[in-house]
């Protein structure tokens, strides 16, 4: 039985996608046979991200509405036997897709992969509730900011009603030296108000945005900083303690976070 | 605080979005309004309006989360930015507070906010409204929030200060 976890954050544009792309990829990478679920429906972009746009035949909502069987839908990546994606349905509406709908597609998919990881779309409405529907764990993801923290925030309070228990927090966009001269929320300071455990800490990287127009997840590029990132969390996930990346910030820093991801 | 009131602890889990929560009589956390407890304590209450009763939270408030209720509110956990919590009577936060908390908030001057740190969005207490300063200095430490001469005064947590408040 695999693991269904959704990446969510509340705000919009903070690296869900991304997140979800490279997570997958990275898991791909150490074996794993995993799945990723777009749920952004009429906002697509995971089969972007990972440049499978042109093998689109079916969708979710072709899925869940018995057009096609889900075998039909899911498209194999080009690079890796063990990774899939269940595209969104780009040409729908939101509610094509409902709350049972979604939780029996995740139990489908979790008897066939090791890891199923649902793409959030932004936002608190419905697309949030179908994406979190069949989800057993969560990732969320924020930037150093107040009002990304906030809706991380908010998210979270969401995901502890619907009894997703202990999300995980991904900082995303971090920069080292902003925060060090106090432009930008330091780590701690989102750990603090957010209190919810470390997964990982993502540089900005202007290889994302290359990796990502390239479609080729930044987490199969040796010179990308976000991408060993992403490496590094895709092994916390699998349950492995991975030291995190040493960013230039202050040892006391490090010191604090390693507690904080149990590595005391 | 006074003898009579009653501590009871309550599982609040009910949240705004869904999920299961718990029905609760006098406690209502939510994302919604919610009023009816304004009418309901002027009712209830022996001294004039005002509740006695007291509830423990264990856990943090969160954005979009609401706290109502007529009596006191013991929180122990934090209460982050986007939060509220409104009571009719005192507010203690064993944590950080960081969203806006109204005391008092049936008009009862004499209510209190206490947090191990007070820096919230929005303080109030009865009518009176406060927001920190800018570029507050703020304290690592127990700060006590009421009323005096007209305006919300708020010093750090003393035996002596207590004394005085209660
Ligand atoms: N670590 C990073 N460094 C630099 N750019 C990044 C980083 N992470 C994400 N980006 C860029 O930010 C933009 C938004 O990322 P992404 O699409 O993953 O966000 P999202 O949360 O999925 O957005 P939406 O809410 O619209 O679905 C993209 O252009 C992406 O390339
Ligand atoms: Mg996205």
């Amino acid at each position: 039985m695999g693991e269904v976890i959704v990446v969510t954050s509340g705000k919009g544009g903070v690296g869900k996608t991304t997140t979800t792309a490279n997570i997958g990829t990275g898991l791909a990478l150490l074996g794993y046979h995993v799945v990723l679920v777009d749920t952004d429906i009429g906002l697509r972009n995971l089969d972007v991200v990972l440049g499978l746009e042109n093998r689109i035949v079916y969708d979710i909502v072709d899925v869940t509405s018995g057009n096609c069987r889900l075998k039909q839908a899911l498209i194999k990546d080009k690079r890796f036997e063990g990774l899939y994606l269940l595209p969104a349905a780009q040409t729908k509406e939101k509610t094509a897709v409902s709350v049972s709908q979604m939780v029996d597609l995740c139990n489908d998919l979790e008897k066939e992969f090791d890891y199923v990881l649902v793409d959030c779309p932004a936002g608190i409405e419905q697309g949030f509730k179908n994406a979190i529907a069949g989800a057993h764990k969560a990732v969320v993801v924020t930037t150093p900011e107040v009002a990304a923290v906030r809706d991380a925030d908010r998210v979270i309070g969401l995901l502890e009603a619907a009894e997703i228990k202990d999300p995980l927090l991904i900082i995303n966009r971090f920069r080292p030296e902003m925060a060090k001269k106090g432009n930008m929320m330091d780590i701690d300071d989102v750990i603090e108000i957010l209190a919810i455990e470390l997964l990982g800490v993502i540089p900005e990287d202007e290889l994302i945005v290359i990796s990502t127009n390239k479609g080729e997840p930044a987490v199969l590029n040796q010179q990308s900083i976000a991408g060993q990132a992403y490496r590094n969390v895709s092994r916390r996930i699998t349950g492995e303690t991975v030291p995190l990346l040493k960013l230039d910030v202050s040892n006391g820093l490090l010191m604090r976070l390693r507690k904080l991801i149990g590595m005391g | 605080m006074p003898e009579e009131g009653s501590v009871k602890e309550i599982p609040v889990t009910k949240s705004n979005g869904g999920g299961k929560f718990k029905k609760l009589r006098a406690v209502n956390v939510s994302g919604g309004s919610s009023d009816s407890f304004f009418s309901q304590s002027k009712r209830s209450g022996k001294n004039g309006n005002l509740s006695e009763e007291t509830i423990l939270v264990k856990r943090t408030l969160r954005s979009g989360q609401r706290l109502i209720y007529k009596g006191n509110i013991v929180i122990m956990g934090d209460v982050n930015p986007g939060a509220e919590v409104v009571a009719g009577n005192n507010i203690i936060v064993m944590g950080s507070l960081r969203g806006i908390v109204h005391a008092g908030a049936n008009g009862n001057e004499r209510a209190v906010v206490a947090a191990f740190r007070l820096r919230p969005t929005q303080l109030r207490i009865a009518s009176y409204i406060t927001r920190a300063p800018e570029n507050d200095q703020h304290l690592e430490q127990p700060e006590i929030a009421f009323i005096q001469n007209g305006v919300v005064v708020i010093q750090r947590y003393s035996p002596s200060l207590l004394k005085k408040l209660v």
